[in-house]
C-alpha cells in the first residue's frame, strides 16, 4: 500500500541518536533502579535483556517519558527530557506498550487504536489509514470490529502493538510484547519488528533471549540499573564458553556476560 | 475530535446515563403522583423540573461511574506517554456525557409532550427556560460526578455520591428556611411542585439558577480536567462567584415561584360567535369542548330575568389572592383538566347554570352549595347530580329541596329561583329555596 510521505518525515535527523542516555538515574519508587546508564541508539531493533529486577522496565517507563529522570541525562529525538522540558513534540514521536497494557474494554479493537491515534495528537485527516494499517500489519485485520473485551491474551498484546506503531513512532519501546503469542504469531512478530527496524529506533525489552537472536540487530544487557553489554546479536553469541549455561550460543553469552558483569561488581 | 467524540458516545457510559434518565424521567412523570402536567407546556416543563429530584442525584452517579474507566482499565501508563494534555482528552468524555443527560431529559419531555399536544396550545417562551435550567443542571451534575469521580476513584464513590445528591436535594429547602429564596437558588426543584394553570418561573429567577448551575459546571471541568492542586484551587472560584452572584441575582422574597402568574396565560380566549363563551389562553385547546356545553347552559339560564348572556373560564387564583373583575351578566366556570388533557367535567353544562347562582368575590351571604345544585336541576328539569367540585353531603339535601320546587307550580317556583340567582347577585342569600 503507498503511504503519502509528509514533509516532516523527509526533513534530515539534526540529531545523532534517537535515544541517548547519559549517567541516566530513575527511580521505581524510593529505588534507584535504573543508576548511571549510558546508553545510545539509532535505528534498528535493539533488544533490551536482564535479569528480572534490573531496570528494564523502569528505563522503559523514563524512555516512554511516564518517569522523570532522577538524574544524569536523556535524549530523545534530540530533545532533552527533565523536568522541565514540554514533551509534547518528543511524545509525538513515541510507540509505547507497557508491560501492563491498559485499554477500554467497550471499545473495538479500531476505536482504541483510533483514539490512541488521537490521543498521539496524528492529523485528523491521517487516523483513519493509519488505523488500518496499524492493524493489517499486526494481522488483526479480521478483529478490527470486535471488543477489546473479547479479545484473547494473545490478541491483546498484538491490538498493543498495533496502538504503538499507529503513528509511525520515530522510538517504539515495547516492553515484553511476545508475552501470551503462540510460536507462529511470534514468527510473524519478528518479521514485524525486522520491517519497523528500518526506518525507527525499536527498543524491545524481553525475557526470550532467542527473540533477540532472530529479530535484533543490536543486543543491550542491563543489569542492576547499568549497562553490562551492547553489541550485535552475533557478537553477543561469541562472548559464551562451553561451560557457561545456556542452550544456544546466544544464551550462553549472555549467561557469560552477566556472570563476569557480577564478579566485577562483587570486587 | 468529532469521530473520537462519536467513540466516546458510543462507548461510554453515555448511551447507558441517556437510557436510565430517559426511563426514570418517563416513568415518573406518568406514575409518581399521577399526570400533573396535563394543563399545558408550562406545567410539563415544571413536572420535569421537580423529578429533578430523582434524575439530577442519578446523573451524579453516572458522571462518577463515567470518570472511574480510566483506573479501573488501567490505562494511565499508557495515556502519560501521549503527548495530548489532560485537558483535551477529558473533552470529548465531557461532551458525551453532557449530550447523553440533556437527550435524556429531552426525551422525557417529548413523552410527556405527545400526551398534551393535542390539547396544550400556549406554549410561552418560559417553557424553554424553564426545560433550559434542568438540562444545565444535568448537565452540572453529571460533570460534578465526573469531576468527585475522577478524584475519588473507588466503586463505592458512584451510588455514595448519587446518595448524596439527593439527600442534598431534600435538605436544601429545610437548611435555608425561613429564606426559602436561597433554596431557590441553589435547588432546580424547590417550588415546582404541583404547578396550577396560570403558573409561570419569573425569568429572574430562571437566570439566577442558570447562574449558579453553570458556575457548579464550570468548577466541575477544572477539577475534571485539572491534573495539578493549583488549577484544583483555582477551580473554587467559579463556584464561589456564581453563587455570589446568583444569591444577588434572585429577589430575596420567599414563595417567589409559587406566587408567580403569568397574565397572557390567564388572559381570555373566546370562540366565535354569540353567545360569548371564552377560556384562559392556557385552556385555549379546551375552547371548542368547553362552549357547546356553555352555550346549551346559557339557553337554559336565558328562561330567568336578567339572564346571564356570556359564560367566563374563573380564573381566579388564591395563591395569591385574584379575582377576575365581577360582571353580573357573567357566568363564571371553573375549567379542570383531566389526566388526559381534555375537559374533565361531565358536567360543564351543570356548572355553568349552577354558576349563575354565584355571588361576588369576598361575599359572605353566599348561596349554598345544596341551593345552587338543586336550582340548577330544577332548571335543567333532572335529578341533581353531585358535580366534581361538590361534597357528597351536599347532595342528600340538593335532591330534596329539588323535590320541594318540583312540588310547587311551575310559576312560583321559578319565582324562588329567580328571586335565589338576585340574592346570590347582591350577597344577601341566607334564606333557603324553600322557605322564601
Amino acid at each position: 500500500m503507498m503511504r503519502t510521505v509528509s514533509a516532516a518525515e523527509t526533513v534530515p535527523t539534526t540529531y545523532p541518536w534517537a535515544v541517548e542516555a547519559e549517567g541516566l538515574r530513575v527511580r521505581a519508587g524510593r529505588h534507584l533502579a535504573v543508576d548511571g546508564l549510558n546508553l545510545a541508539l539509532n535505528t534498528g531493533v535493539h533488544g533490551l535483556l536482564g535479569p528480572n529486577g534490573a531496570g528494564k522496565t523502569t528505563l522503559m517507563r523514563a524512555l516512554a517519558t511516564v518517569l522523570k529522570p532522577a538524574g544524569g541525562r536523556l535524549t530523545l529525538l534530540g530533545e532533552p527530557v527533565n523536568g522541565r522540558a514540554d514533551l509534547r513534540r518528543v511524545r509525538r514521536g513515541l510507540g509505547y506498550l507497557p508491560q501492563q497494557f491498559g485499554f477500554y474494554p467497550r471499545f473495538t479493537v479500531r476505536e482504541f487504536v483510533e483514539y490512541m491515534a488521537w490521543l498521539k495528537e496524528m492529523p485528523k485527516t491521517a487516523i483513519p489509514g493509519a488505523v488500518q494499517r496499524a492493524i493489517d500489519r499486526v494481522g488483526l485485520a479480521p478483529k478490527a470490529g470486535a471488543r477489546m473485551k473479547t479479545l484473547s491474551g494473545g490478541m491483546l498484546r498484538r491490538a498493543g502493538i498495533a496502538q504503538a506503531i499507529v503513528n509511525d513512532p520515530a522510538v517504539l519501546l515495547l516492553d515484553e510484547p511476545t508475552v501470551g503469542l503462540d510460536p507462529e504469531q511470534r514468527l510473524d512478530f519478528r518479521g514485524l519488528l525486522r520491517d519497523l527496524g528500518v526506518d525507527s529506533c525499536v527498543l524491545v525489552s524481553t525475557h526470550l533471549v532467542e527473540d533477540v537472536a532472530a529479530a535484533c540487530t543490536d543486543v543491550v544487557i542491563i543489569n542492576e540499573g547499568r549497562l553490562v553489554h551492547q553489541g550485535t546479536a552475533d557478537d553477543l553469541a561469541t562472548q559464551g564458553g562451553e561451560g557457561d549455561a545456556g542452550d544456544s550460543p546466544t544464551e550462553r553469552g549472555y549467561s557469560a556476560l552477566l556472570r563476569r558483569h557480577r564478579a566485577e561488581a562483587g570486587r | 475530535m468529532s469521530r473520537v467524540f462519536r467513540i466516546e458516545l458510543r462507548r461510554s457510559a453515555a448511551l447507558g446515563s441517556a437510557l436510565i434518565l430517559l426511563v426514570a424521567g418517563v416513568l415518573l412523570l406518568f406514575f409518581a403522583e399521577g399526570i400533573g402536567f396535563a394543563d399545558g407546556w408550562m406545567q410539563l416543563a415544571m413536572t420535569q423540573r421537580l423529578y429533578l429530584a430523582v434524575l439530577w442525584p442519578l446523573a451524579l452517579a453516572a458522571g462518577a461511574w463515567q470518570a472511574r474507566r480510566e483506573r479501573r482499565s488501567n490505562v494511565a501508563e499508557l495515556f502519560a506517554s501521549t503527548p495530548r494534555p489532560r485537558a483535551h482528552r477529558t473533552v470529548p468524555t465531557l461532551g458525551a456525557m453532557a449530550t447523553a443527560v440533556a437527550c435524556g431529559y429531552l426525551l422525557m419531555g417529548m413523552s410527556g409532550g405527545l400526551w398534551i399536544i393535542g390539547t396544550a396550545e400556549y406554549l410561552p417562551v418560559q417553557v424553554f427556560v424553564v426545560t433550559a435550567v434542568g438540562v444545565l443542571a444535568l448537565i452540572a451534575a453529571v460533570w460534578l460526578g465526573l469531576a468527585v469521580g475522577r478524584l475519588l476513584p473507588w466503586t463505592a464513590t458512584a451510588p455514595a455520591l448519587g446518595i448524596a445528591g439527593l439527600g442534598l436535594l431534600l435538605l436544601i429547602p429545610g437548611a435555608t428556611r425561613p429564606r426559602g429564596w436561597l433554596a431557590l437558588v441553589f435547588s432546580p426543584i424547590y417550588e415546582m411542585k404541583m404547578p396550577d394553570a396560570y403558573t409561570t418561573v419569573p425569568s429572574r429567577a430562571s437566570v439566577a439558577q442558570a447562574v449558579w448551575l453553570a458556575a457548579l459546571a464550570g468548577t466541575a471541568v477544572l477539577l475534571f480536567a485539572s491534573s495539578g492542586w493549583r488549577l484544583r484551587v483555582a477551580a473554587l472560584l467559579p463556584v464561589v462567584t456564581g453563587a455570589a452572584l446568583a444569591v444577588t441575582l434572585m429577589p430575596h422574597q420567599d414563595r417567589y415561584v409559587t406566587d408567580a402568574i403569568d397574565p397572557v396565560a390567564r388572559e381570555l380566549v373566546c370562540a366565535p360567535g354569540e353567545p360569548r363563551v371564552c377560556v384562559s389562553r392556557v385552556h385555549s385547546g379546551l375552547l371548542t369542548e368547553v362552549r357547546t356545553q356553555a352555550r346549551a347552559g346559557l339557553a337554559i339560564l336565558a328562561k330567568l330575568p336578567g339572564a346571564p348572556t356570556q359564560a367566563d373560564e374563573d380564573t381566579t387564583t388564591y395563591l395569591p389572592e385574584d379575582y377576575p373583575p365581577w360582571r353580573g351578566d357573567v357566568v363564571l366556570l371553573r375549567v379542570e383538566v383531566g389526566s388526559n388533557g381534555h375537559l374533565d367535567q361531565t358536567t360543564v353544562l351543570a356548572d355553568v347554570v349552577s354558576g349563575a347562582f354565584a355571588s361576588p368575590p369576598r361575599c359572605e351571604h353566599t348561596v349554598g352549595p345544596a341551593e345552587k345544585l338543586a336550582a340548577a336541576y330544577w332548571l335543567l328539569g333532572r335529578e341533581p347530580v353531585a358535580g366534581w367540585a361538590n361534597d357528597p353531603a351536599d347532595l342528600g339535601t340538593a335532591v330534596q329541596l329539588w323535590q320541594d320546587l318540583r312540588q310547587l307550580p311551575e310559576s312560583e317556583a321559578r319565582a324562588r329561583v329567580a328571586a335565589l340567582r338576585q340574592a346570590a347577585l347582591t350577597c344577601s342569600a341566607g334564606a333557603s329555596l324553600g322557605t322564601r
